[in-house]
């Protein structure tokens, strides 16, 4: 897994590539998160545009990072999900947790 | 035997992703729907992760074994880990809602019921645990709904 962090206004979004599953992953995305939190930065948009597929870990480390915004009063909303990532959030019944978009305006618009 | 397909691999994440390349090829080849096709990838490479991480305690020296069984109208998924298996049939019982965002893990399971048209544990006699995931092939290719 590899991340790209960009701005958009006051919107932080984290271009995800490869896989999202488990090892050294979540370690990475958690510390990344609070050092998000750290720069008060609260609006997060997590672009999995180039994420193929995650196992049911990978989509853990997602709630950790949406929990841990959550609770500081800040959001993660996911963009551009795949069909087999739709899949388990659906099965998951996570898709009604997770703000989902497959258009980077709106997403970024929906915190406005 | 001619159309059993068998995969070892160390137990390390970087494989995966293999498993998922050849789960697509078996599953598109015996003519699974998309859907389906979908459906077996994410479920096998759950079944994968749990035995890598739980069953082999992501050792490298330790080795998850992966068997296609294409059979007619049907695929069965047979994975093996090394590890002392767990208490499945409570698990069963007791399979945590994979909606509570207060649990980070722990949905891996969940997923392979939903997905699968079945699937079942056994402890091995001579170690290690042994996860079955089947599918048929209904009319459409997709999942069965009986």
């Amino acid at each position: 897994m590899k991340i790209k962090s960009r701005e958009s206004g006051q919107v932080t979004i984290l271009d995800v590539s490869g896989k999202l599953m488990g090892g050294t992953d979540a370690d990475v995305f958690r510390d990344l998160i609070h050092e998000l939190l750290e720069q008060g930065k609260k609006r997060i948009i997590v672009n999995l545009s180039e994420v193929g597929w995650v196992n049911s870990t990978g989509v853990g480390i997602l709630i950790t990072g949406y929990t841990t915004m959550r609770r500081n009063k800040g959001d993660l909303k996911l963009l551009n999900v795949s069909n087999k990532i739709q899949s388990i959030l659906y099965v998951t019944k996570l898709n009604l947790i997770f703000e989902c978009y497959d258009n980077e305006e709106k997403a970024i618009a929906s915190y406005s | 035997m001619g159309d059993n397909i068998t995969l070892t691999f160390p137990s390390s994440y970087q494989w995966l992703n293999m498993i998922d390349l050849v789960c697509g090829e078996v599953t598109a080849e015996m003519g699974f729907s998309h859907d389906a096709l979908n459906e077996i990838s994410i479920s096998v490479i759950e079944a994968c992760t749990n035995a890598l991480e739980h069953g082999n305690g992501s050792d490298t020296n330790l080795e998850v074994r992966v068997v296609f069984r294409r059979e007619p109208g049907r695929l069965m998924v047979e994975v093996f880990d090394c590890g002392k298996g767990f208490d499945y049939k409570n698990y069963m019982n007791n399979i945590p809602d994979p909606s509570d965002i207060q649990n980070q893990r722990g949905r891996g399971i969940y997923i392979m019921c939903q997905m699968m048209d079945s699937l079942s544990f056994e402890k091995l006699p001579d170690g290690g645990m042994k996860v079955a995931l089947l599918k048929k092939i209904d009319d459409t290719g997709g999942k069965n709904s009986d």
